[in-house]
């Protein structure tokens, strides 16, 4: 082979080890491979609440505190749980998949509704006076009853408050 | 019949609606073919010179295009993939016969070498846009059905030459034969096969599945590695040496993958420099590796046959390791898009009730759409009537849908970096080739 044609092989193949370098570098430096799924929080872990301001970002730290309480008791993700509770037809894809009884559901949503009343008091958000009977409340309230609570969070936190307001007041008028 | 190995990459996922099957089970219509054609092709090459490759050729188009009308009529994947398996062997016969025919019409067989080296790199590029376009004006089959017109074509100007060997009953006689199949260059060209084939099914896939693209559309993006797979072919022109053309055109063709498996956003410009790599590397090596394999050897018809089984065998391989590898990680993105989707959404500030309620559309518009990467817009309908609400969740669809199109691009990561690998291994096999000057 002609020496020019050796050189024009190698100028080729040096041209094609240049590109390729220069286009895999330049897709990895603009983070070709920094992408990373969303990762699922173990729902075990305390989740602090964000300092809320009004009924509704009470009532959002509320909801996702009993996911988190409910989701850790049952050993699943907090979204699952999520999506469990949205309609009855995904609950019952969710207690088979799981191999989950209504009882331990139950069980479990009350946990939740118990972690969301403790996280909302540590926070402030709820007084340690509409704290202790709501916790006693909602450890007794049927499955169907606990899951509206989580799902409509404002409107439960805003009866609880219409009702136990008062009850509030007149208590920390007679408490020392 | 070259491009019929990649021609149906774009319909794939048409079929795979259609004929209501799994992504795996799709596949076999690539594989199927490939894998005929790689067992036929030396067997039909023996054929050839035994009852003359006018006749092998006649007899090669008239049973591909009677297989191709059966394909396009075909309503189960049963019946299509059997049908595909009976075009494999009238392409393997008419294609190595093919090799015998040219000389007589280009002049020499050194030329013939190339030309039909060149027609295989061709078809292999062009067959993806031509298949995409008629599967989305059309329908998927009419690749087959158009494919018996073209057949029949084809083996007119033949017909004389089949003709005057039945009348004379003279075949080739000429029965030197010079060396062994070329080891070094059949292997790299079964592994650069197997990287090309992965690197057309992997980014057709992506473009539909992952990026919800119509074939069309596809095809037009896929257009890029046929018109450089044009200045490849140009390229070549201008370097004698076989084995460098060959070395940096597995270079190129792996560097393409690897972009491709590092892509840095779901869009349809950045996948074009890799596919100009891919497009310009398939044009060098695939060439320069069959001129390789064909050099100083005897007869054509059955060297030709054995590059012709080399490359369709890594395709079959290149299907058959990665198929599993990117429907497992599809399956995982899947998953994981899942729950990221509803963890974004838990997480965001919007009202309870409606977050609870969109978690759950969302996940089930993910479920639904098993395999593929859903617009979530509908599961987002009917927007909120409170105008901070309704901004609060378009930003969270603009966001679940970048979360979404993000993790499907890299479902296909692993499977192009392997592809890329095998590229790169195809480096041994080029190296111990002999140097060849054509």
């Amino acid at each position: 082979m002609s020496a020019g044609g050796r050189s024009r092989g190698f100028l080729l193949i040096a041209g094609a080890v240049v590109a390729s370098l220069v286009l895999v570098g330049a897709y990895l430096a603009a983070g070709g491979s920094s992408y990373e799924p969303e990762k699922v929080q173990d729902p075990c872990k305390p989740r602090p609440w964000s300092n809320p301001q009004g009924l509704s970002e009470i009532a959002n730290q509320f909801t996702v505190s009993a996911l988190d309480g409910a989701a850790c008791q049952l050993g699943v993700s907090r979204e699952a749980l999520a999506r469990a509770l949205a309609t009855p037809e995904a609950r019952e894809r969710f207690k088979e998949r799981y191999g989950i009884t209504d009882a331990k559901l139950a069980k479990a949503v009350r946990a939740g509704l118990v972690r969301a009343v403790d996280d909302a008091e540590e926070a402030g958000a709820l007084s340690p006076i509409l704290a202790v009977p709501l916790r006693e409340a909602v450890q007794r309230v049927p499955l169907e009853q606990a899951i509206e609570f989580i799902n409509d969070a404002e409107s439960f936190l805003g009866n609880v408050n219409s009702f136990l307001g008062p009850a509030q007041s007149l208590l920390e008028e007679f408490l020392p | 019949m070259l491009a019929d190995s990649s021609i149906v990459v774009l319909a794939l996922p048409d079929i795979y609606r259609e004929l209501n099957t799994s992504v795996s089970g799709v596949t076999w219509v690539l594989v199927s073919f490939n894998l005929v054609m790689a067992l036929a092709a030396v067997p039909a090459a023996l054929i050839a010179r035994r009852v003359g490759p006018g006749r092998a050729a006649a007899v090669g188009l008239a049973i591909f295009a009677g297989a191709g009308l059966a394909c396009g009529l075909a309503d189960s994947l049963s019946t299509l993939i059997a049908a595909r398996c009976v075009q494999a062997i009238g392409g393997a016969a008419a294609v190595t016969a093919a090799l015998e025919l040219l000389p007589a019409t280009v002049g020499s067989e050194q030329r013939a070498t190339t030309v039909w080296a060149a027609a295989g790199a061709t078809g292999a590029a062009l067959g993806p846009a031509l298949g995409g376009i008629l599967t989305e004006l059309v329908s998927w089959q009419s690749i087959f059905l158009l494919q018996v017109p073209v057949a029949l074509a084809a083996a007119v100007p033949i017909l004389s030459v089949a003709k005057h060997e039945a009348a004379t009953g003279i075949v080739s006689t000429e029965l030197r034969r010079t060396g062994r199949p070329h080891l070094w260059a059949n292997l790299a060209l079964a592994m650069v096969s197997a990287a090309i084939a992965a690197a057309l099914f992997l980014l057709v896939l992506l473009l539909i599945e992952g990026w919800r693209l119509s074939p069309i559309e596809a095809a037009l993006v896929v257009s890029a590695m046929p018109l450089a797979a044009v200045i490849g072919g140009k390229l070549a022109d201008f370097v004698p040496d076989a084995r460098a053309r060959a070395a940096a055109g597995a270079i190129l063709v792996s560097g393409g993958l690897a972009g491709l498996a590092f892509l840095p956003k779901a869009t349809i410009v950045l996948t074009l420099p890799p596919q100009i790599l891919v497009g310009l590397g398939l044009a060098l090596v695939l060439s320069a590796l069959t001129e390789t394999a064909l050099s100083g050897r005897a007869p054509q018809a059955i060297h030709g046959g054995w590059t012709i089984s080399a490359r369709h065998a890594g395709v079959v391989i290149g299907l058959l390791a990665l198929t599993p590898i990117f429907t497992a990680e599809i399956d995982q993105q899947r998953h994981d898009a899942i729950n990221a989707g509803t963890a974004v959404i838990l997480d965001s500030p919007i009202n309870p009730l409606l977050k609870l309620d969109l978690a759950e559309r969302v996940s089930e518009r993910l479920e639904e759409e098993r395999g593929k990467v859903p617009t979530i817009g509908p599961a987002f309908e009917p927007l909120p009537d409170d105008p901070g609400e309704r901004s609060e969740v378009q930003q969270l669809q603009s966001e679940l849908q970048d979360q979404l199109d993000r993790g499907a691009t890299h479902a296909f990561s692993t499977s192009f970096i392997l592809a890329a690998l095998l590229g790169l291994i195809a480096l041994f096999p080029i190296a111990l080739s002999k140097e060849v000057e054509l």
